[in-house]
């Protein structure tokens, strides 16, 4: 009985102490109050809030050694230990900054990044294929932005003076070996990937992340979707064919599978095409994307995509008579990734992956069959670690596979070649505060065909000002081994080099954005070579070559009412010594001057999104034989005007109509001169032109699931 | 004997305590949510989520004061006039609060709905450019709440906010909204005749309902 008395009074005396008053004013680090600070005694229900002049006043009838804490947002929590012994005690902690992910300075050089999560963003996934001109191709909606040259008879990606080959694209992370369809020479291709598939993309013009190798000028990094909302099932139907997907999702997986088949043939017989044609274009494709969660914050994604198609074309010879040679091309493609993403504990996180690309070609040209093949394997695997919230650092291992074979098999003539990379990088980043960063990395390789070892440090920083603006810096060096089809001819040649520059300026506030970059890009060991495909001859690494200037952004969604804009100038100065060109010049892939405005206005009463956009730039150079020099001349300036009109009569039923070149201009991209003058000593020529004065694009699409209000507004 | 006594006195000792322990909760829950019904601006709601985000760190099995933790955080994130880093800043507390009710308590409706809330607020922060990605998300998370539970009042009247903003937007009529609208009022009506003295389940929401009845529904 005893004890239990003792425990009560125990109690009763501890009850009727005095109370201690805890008092004070908390400020951050430059001597500003800060008001709605938690403040508590830890393991207690005795705590406050500072007021708006940043004092409180904590009173607590506890007795002991306590721990009080400091708790507010963007601030570091402070804990400080106390004696409770009644009486007034004065606090006044001085709280230190956390860095903020979302709102801290971010690294913008080069970089332009489309997504829903982020903030230095230049545009939503959703812009991205809302574009009038890009007719639902996610590069034609880069082909907007900064950096990019339209090069309208290839169809890739160039950007800033640099080749299509030298712009690298990843799906998750992972490398994507012929990402654009197989095309004829001068007919345009797309890229193989429905712009639904993914939830954001980044897209750098240059002085990108040790992360990202095997790119010389560019990287585009697309990022999957992780979890699709509902059940549902979507149908199109195109003016060029038709497609399904179905999506079924569950509590911790998801599951979508899908199909599509286009064929030319009927939209060629009704609209006048500048090409011959024996056969249009025609294709399926099929594909299916895994997601599963694993574990509180893991995922594992497997994606498999695999099409066929083909083409017949008759392409005319300067200064024959006749439809010319016909070109009989088939594609077979494979793609199939799978990757995964884990959070580890004490701040470790992990990703990686593995993906493999196939692409088979068969042509028939003049009568030969040729056969090309090429393979990549890709693996990654990613370790980063976040040492405290300023200082992080990633750890990766990369390994490449490439093997190539190109044929000539009615002649009996097949050559091939492979190829294994093996690749190390690790990159620091330091947050000085929520304004200043440092980026730091080294990347390294060795390829054993070449028999070469590399190593290429970048270096990039970002200052944020006052209002938001910040000024980013990048420097570095970029490396990529030359395209297989001159590997094959002659195996030990070298990577090619870059070294990049980029001071950059970015805001984005209140619904408008301002981007403005200056490059300097120079290039060592670019290939030169006689001859043709399957024919080169004399291949020597001795090319060079810059490029330089800048571009311009601007994009506005507040001004006028329900509309969305963006006008975008970019000015390129490149010349190199590369392919047959024995002297530094203009590549015919880098016009100086390029312009485009792309306009989207929603009319509520229309129910219908009205979309323009205009590109223009100063014409491609080409070299005209019949007059001395390299490169020596240049076409008109191309120019386009494309419109679409989105209709959306019900919330689950999208009609989707776009024109492009509306103008019918007569854009020519180069000319073609036949190989040996004609009787009166002059080389004949053929305009290279577009495929048809315009593409008249006719889309509806269907969305059926129980949520009546969804619709693939995505797939515009 | 004496053994006993001491053993059925700390067991005693023990229940008193508990006992006092959850007197505690329940006396600083009651008087923090009805600080919270009466808090107005931003500062006030600020001293709310604190002292919910106290209590859930004395009561680590609890959910509901992290629930409340998370739907002031929200709330001053529709009321905050400020940048739009502010707003986001608001509505990540609400979302780390609301997760961890969430681990606590699964599929639950009443957190679900708090939710689609949060993602409706960060929708109508910037819906210019978040309103085709977000706009899906929040009508999928309350449809889900109202799945959970039918008779959960709030998860409708949020609903029929996302509705009638869809109708608007489509240039449809607002009556399916209404519908949902007095059906929450006459939840919202059954769960006041229902309430106990010292309930500290949520209750807010009948005067969004009201609110909406009055300028859309008339």
């Amino acid at each position: 009985m005893k004890a239990l008395f003792t425990i009560c009074l125990f109690f009763l005396v501890n009850l009727t102490l005095a109370q201690t008053m805890i008092k004070g004013t908390v400020k951050d680090a430059k001597g500003e109050t800060i008001p709605g600070v938690n403040i508590f005694l830890k393991g207690t229900y005795d705590g406050t809030s500072s007021e708006v002049n940043g004092t409180f006043v904590l009173e607590t009838e506890e007795k002991g050694n306590f721990i009080l804490v400091f708790q507010a947002m963007g601030f570091k929590s402070q804990e400080i230990e106390i004696v409770l012994d009644g009486g007034e005690k004065n606090f006044n902690p001085v709280l230190r900054e956390a860095i903020n992910e979302m709102t801290a300075v971010t690294i913008t050089a080069g970089a332009m990044e489309a997504s829903d999560e982020k903030r230095a963003v230049v545009l939503r996934p959703i812009d991205i294929v809302t574009v009038p001109s890009a007719m639902g191709d996610i590069i034609g909606a880069f082909q907007t932005l900064p950096g990019t040259a339209n090069v309208g008879n290839d169809g890739r990606l160039f950007v800033r003076g640099g080749d299509a080959s030298e712009t690298s694209i990843f799906i998750d992370g992972m490398k994507v070996g012929n990402a654009f369809g197989t095309t004829a020479s001068n007919v345009p291709t797309r890229t193989r990937f429905n712009p639904n598939l993914f939830k954001g993309s980044f897209f750098s013009t240059g002085g990108y992340s040790a992360e990202y190798g095997h790119a010389l000028s560019s990287a585009l990094v697309l990022s999957t979707v992780d979890a699709p909302v509902r059940n549902q099932a979507d149908i199109s139907l195109l003016s060029v064919g038709m497609g399904y997907s179905q999506t079924l999702v569950g509590e911790k997986n998801s599951l979508t599978a899908s199909a599509n088949f286009m064929d030319l043939s009927p939209y060629q017989a009704m609209v006048t095409q500048n090409f011959d044609w024996e056969r249009a274009p025609y294709g399926w494709d099929a594909e299916v994307s895994l997601r599963q969660k694993w574990g509180k914050s893991g995922m594992v994604k497997a994606y498999a995509h695999t099409e066929s198609g083909g083409m017949k074309i008759w392409q005319k010879v300067p200064g024959t008579e006749g439809r010319g040679q016909l070109v009989d091309l088939k594609n077979h493609y494979t793609f199939a990734s799978g990757s995964f993403k884990q959070t580890g504990k004490n701040d470790w996180s992990y990703y990686g992956g593995i993906s493999y690309s196939n692409n088979v070609d068969e042509f028939t040209l003049n009568q030969i069959d040729i056969r090309n093949q090429n393979q990549i394997m890709h693996a990654k695997a990613v370790a980063l670690k976040g040492f405290s919230d300023k200082f992080s650092l990633k750890t990766g291992m990369e390994s490449y596979f490439f093997n190539y074979e190109e044929g000539l098999r009615s002649e009996g003539l097949v050559w091939d070649f492979t190829d294994l990379q093996g690749n190390i990088f690790t990159e620091a980043d330091y947050y000085v505060s929520n304004k200043l960063v440092f980026r730091g990395g080294l990347r390294a390789g060795h390829s054993i065909l070449a028999d070469q070892t590399w190593l290429d440090p970048r270096f990039s920083l970002a200052y944020k000002f006052e209002n938001e603006g910040q000024l980013s810096f990048a420097a570095g060096k970029f490396s990529q081994m030359p395209v297989e089809q001159l590997r094959i001819a002659k195996p030990e040649v070298q990577n090619v080099k870059a070294d990049h520059l980029i001071l950059n300026y970015f805001l984005t506030k209140n619904g408008r954005t301002v981007r403005a970059e200056a490059f300097y890009k120079n290039y060592k060991k670019i290939l030169t070579y006689e001859g043709s495909q399957y024919f080169y001859r004399n291949i020597q690494q001795t090319g060079t070559g810059y490029a330089q200037g800048f571009d311009v952004f601007y994009r506005d969604q507040k001004s006028v009412k329900n509309t969305d804009f963006w006008v975008t100038y970019s000015f390129v100065d490149s010349r190199r010594k590369f392919a047959q060109f024995t002297e530094l010049v203009q590549p015919g892939f880098a016009p100086r001057h390029n312009a485009s405005i792309v306009v989207k206005h929603f009319v509520s009463k229309l129910k219908s999104q009205l979309g323009g956009s205009f590109a223009i730039n100063d014409g491609y150079t080409y070299t005209d034989p019949n007059f001395a020099g390299q490169m020596n001349a240049k076409t008109e300036g191309f120019r386009d005007l494309s419109l679409s009109w989105s209709y959306l009569p019900k919330p689950n039923l999208i009609i989707h109509f776009a024109c492009s070149n509306v103008l019918g201009r007569d854009n020519i991209f180069g000319y073609q001169f036949s190989p040996q003058p004609n009787e009166a000593g002059q080389y004949e020529s053929l305009p290279i032109r577009q495929t048809a004065p315009r593409f008249i694009f006719l889309g509806i699409f269907l969305t059926l699931s129980k949520d009546k209000t969804a619709n693939n507004l995505n797939n515009l | 004997m004496k053994k006993n006594i001491l053993i059925l006195s700390l067991t005693l000792l023990a229940a008193v305590f508990a006992n006092a322990n959850n007197d505690a909760y329940e006396k600083a829950m009651l008087k923090e949510i009805k600080t919270m019904g009466q808090a107005g601006p931003v500062e006030e709601m600020q001293k709310s989520a604190n002292a919910f985000a106290r209590i859930a760190d004395m009561n680590e099995g609890q959910w509901l004061p992290d629930y409340y933790a998370a739907l002031a955080y929200a709330n001053m994130g529709f009321r905050s006039q400020g940048s739009l880093e502010e707003k986001d800043g608001y509505y990540s507390q609400a979302k780390k609060h609301i997760e961890k009710a969430n681990a606590i308590s699964p599929n639950n409706s009443e957190i679900v709905a708090v939710q689609g809330y949060i993602t409706m607020g960060e929708l109508a922060a910037d819906s210019n450019s978040r309103g085709q990605s977000l706009s899906g998300v929040a009508m999928q998370t309350f449809g889900k709440a109202i799945e959970l539970n039918r008779q959960n009042p709030r998860a409708i009247i949020l609903m029929a906010q996302m509705e009638y903003g869809m109708a608007q937007f489509f240039g449809q009529g607002p009556e399916k909204a209404c519908g949902l609208v007095d059906a929450s009022l006459g939840l919202f009506a059954k769960e006041a005749a229902e309430a106990k003295e010292g309930n500290l389940n949520p209750t807010w929401g009948k005067r969004l309902a009201e609110e909406m009845k009055e300028r859309s529904c008339k």
